[in-house]
């Protein structure tokens, strides 16, 4: 439950290494959450992308009431040292696969608590196809899609899900990437998810502007678009 | 199920729980209890006058003492039999026509008896009467197996009984209660009160009033310098009949619905000051006025706003005093200023395994849950109520840490141990219990 500071007790962290989870962690109230439980390949050994795995992880987080739950994990799918073939289908896989059913499964836990909220890690980059990050924004554009279909079928469930827009943000996944306009931190980016997990609103970008620029972004005819790209 | 999950919240208003509700009589309670499936369990409830997650269990069922009102009475003996949703305050008005009066009564008339005996509530006669279960002579409890039974205070079924008592509807549903009222004679309070210009007098004050009179307690002013000035009320049942207080006042509804809260330091400031010297009460006072000040306004916990408000209150054994001192500098550090403070003292404590009171100070505090840093204070708070061997009282809580309950609740353990006996399906469940590792 979350108390009547809208503190939760207890947290997972499916992604446990992800930056920006991590941020978003750090960035919540601490003085009521009495657990956090992290789930990672590194440290306890969770591969998300098999199905078996995600099954027995969302069971497991449940032995007591869940009261938030961050889905960090992600591929930007652009190693230079595999084919294209191979990123596609790793950043769908991961972004899109994995991501859906493990907030599925989730969510359909919480409905029965009556309880709880879900963060999602979307990106600005499903806002338009652009040459350089097509193959991944499609994966977003496509959990993001679902995440708020989910969020409207679970309207009056207890249930809430929480869709986070980072543009480009500063962390490892980024390293030696060319820093596009409004990068942030990784504790930026986890101060917007952790307000958006408080507050009431669905979506949010990081930084909160890429909400306009996403606007524009959107509406650009397709042959300034691409001279941009 | 195929009801639909409807919204529900504790009297703070600060937390909130979707669930299926239902009122049924005890026919139909058996039947569903035989039915329910799934793993989020069923919980009694009654007029939800406990603060925070007490009568809350999300994404599972609530059924609510409404229906369960049946009442029977041996005017000779003073005993009454009532159904567990029957108010306290209906209890007073029935009472009171055969010449009695229940000799503990909360601070508002709108609790079921069900909820009193769940809580094993207290009243300004605690330090005469103790808690609500001195009066409770025999109750029907409905088990998670959907049988009725009878339990007593003594005898074979004494710890079924006193695991019910306080047991926060986790035991089972109390469907009926056999309570002894108290013979009176008038039909009102004699009632008078003293200034106390800080912390230390109020103290004195208080314990002085408890030597003379049957009904105490402190109001205490938490704004300002925080200096613990207040007021402290003592009444007495009149024993003679006034015809001036014959029928009930009248009630009306808190007009507004503000978004942002209403309390703020300077508004409680100049509140508690004009307060604090009103003219003292002395004269004659109806039940209402004296026993219950707040049931004049419905729904004044609006007040707060959107977000609510909680309600800290805890105790500490005489010695600890101390710590009223503590707690009064850091919520003069906090700005935390509150028109609600109440000091009780409390007498001896009952056989209730998760009873609240016990001898010495009990504090109430109503809080805007928005104060900055509220949430760390009152951690903080609790730590030290574990050095001091204090407990906060659950049935106004959401938000105490489960690592601090076993050391407040003593016998936490020996509880259990006898729910677990009473509910092996463990179909009993609140959110507070899971939040405090209750079940
Ligand atoms: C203005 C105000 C003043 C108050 N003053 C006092 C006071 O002076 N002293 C004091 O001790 N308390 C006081 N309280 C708290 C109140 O007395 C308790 O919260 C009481 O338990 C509320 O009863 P309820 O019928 O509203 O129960 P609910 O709030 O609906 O439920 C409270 C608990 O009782 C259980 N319960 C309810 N009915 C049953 C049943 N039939 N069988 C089994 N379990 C049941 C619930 O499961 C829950 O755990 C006050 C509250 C308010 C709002």
């Amino acid at each position: 439950m979350l108390n009547s500071f809208k503190t939760p007790q207890r947290i997972a962290l499916i992604g446990g290494a992800s930056e920006i989870g991590n941020a978003v962690l750090r960035s919540l109230p601490q003085d009521g959450i009495e657990e956090v439980i992290r789930f990672d390949r590194q440290t306890s050994g969770f591969d998300a992308a098999i199905e078996n795995a995600r099954r027995e992880v969302v069971s497991s987080m449940f032995t007591k009431d869940l009261d938030v739950a961050i889905i960090a994990i992600g591929a930007l799918g652009n190693q230079e040292s595999t084919t294209e073939e191979a990123n596609l289908l790793r950043v769908i896989e991961v972004n899109y696969l994995a991501t859906a059913h493990l907030l599925y499964l989730i969510a359909s836990k919480m409905v029965t608590q009556g309880h709880g909220k879900i963060l999602v890690i979307s990106s600005f980059a499903q806002e338009r196809p652009r040459i350089d990050n097509f193959a991944y924004g499609s994966t977003k554009a496509a959990i993001d899609f679902y995440a708020r279909g989910l969020s409207h079928k679970l309207k009056n469930s207890g249930v809430e899900i929480k869709i986070l827009r980072p543009g480009f943000v500063l962390t490892r996944m980024t390293q030696g990437m060319k820093p596009a306009p409004f990068s942030i931190s990784a504790e930026q980016a986890g101060k917007i998810g952790a307000k958006l997990l408080q507050g009431r609103s669905t979506i949010a970008y990081a930084p909160t502007i890429l909400r306009y620029v996403a606007i524009i972004f959107r509406n650009l005819p397709e042959i300034i678009f691409r001279r941009l790209g | 199920m195929d009801e639909v999950l409807s919204s529900s919240t504790g009297w703070g208003r600060s937390i909130h729980a979707r669930s299926f509700d239902r009122s049924e009589n005890i026919v139909e309670m058996q039947k569903t209890i035989r039915s329910i499936g799934g793993e989020r369990g069923a919980l009694a409830v009654g007029l939800r006058r406990s603060y925070g997650d007490s009568a809350l269990n999300s994404g599972g069922l609530h059924l609510s003492s409404h229906q369960l009102q049946s009442v029977s009475m041996n005017p000779t003996s003073g005993v009454i039999r009532v159904g567990a949703g029957l108010s306290i305050a209906s209890l007073e008005t029935i009472a009171l026509r055969a010449g009695y009066f229940p000799a503990v009564v909360p601070g508002t008339g709108f609790v079921t008896v069900g909820g009193a005996i769940a809580a094993d509530i207290h009243g300004k006669s605690h330090h005469k009467t103790g808690a609500f279960s001195s009066m409770v002579m025999s109750m029907k409890v409905m088990y998670s197996d959907s049988s009725v039974r009878e339990l007593q205070p003594t005898g074979p079924t004494s710890k079924h009984f006193w695991a019910t008592v306080g047991g926060m509807g986790l035991t089972g549903i109390i469907v009926e209660a056999e309570l002894q009222l108290s013979p009176v004679e008038g039909n009102h309070f004699n009632v008078h009160e003293k200034r106390s210009c800080d912390l230390n007098e109020l103290l004195f004050d208080l314990k002085t009033a408890d030597l003379e009179h049957d009904h105490t307690v402190a109001w205490i002013d938490l704004s300002g310098s925080y200096c613990g000035r207040g007021i402290v009320g003592m009444g007495d049942f009149a024993e003679s009949f006034s015809k001036k207080f014959r029928n009930s006042p009248k009630q009306i509804n808190f007009p507004l619905k503000p978004k942002g809260s209403l309390i703020t330091p300077i508004t409680v400031g100049a509140f508690n000051s004009m307060w604090f010297k009103k003219p003292l009460n002395s004269g004659t006072s109806s039940v209402r006025a004296f026993c219950h000040p707040l049931d004049g306004v419905n729904n004044w916990n609006r007040v707060y706003g959107e977000d609510g408000f909680l309600q800290y209150q805890f105790s500490i054994p005489d010695g600890e005093e101390e710590f009223l001192f503590t707690v009064l500098a850091k919520l003069r550090e906090l700005k935390a200023a509150s028109f609600l403070g109440v000091l009780k003292r409390f007498g001896a404590s009952s056989p209730g395994y998760l009873s609240f009171p016990s001898p010495g100070w009990t504090l109430a505090v109503d809080l805007p849950v928005s104060i900055p840093n509220l949430e760390r204070t009152l951690n903080e708070f609790d730590a030290e109520l574990v050095n001091r061997k204090g407990r906060v009282y659950l049935v106004k809580d959401s938000r105490l840490r489960a690592e601090y309950l076993p050391a407040m609740y003593p016998h936490l353990n020996e509880w259990k141990e006898i729910r677990d006996e009473m509910d092996p399906q463990k179909l009993w469940n609140s959110d507070q219990a899971r939040r405090l590792g209750l079940c």
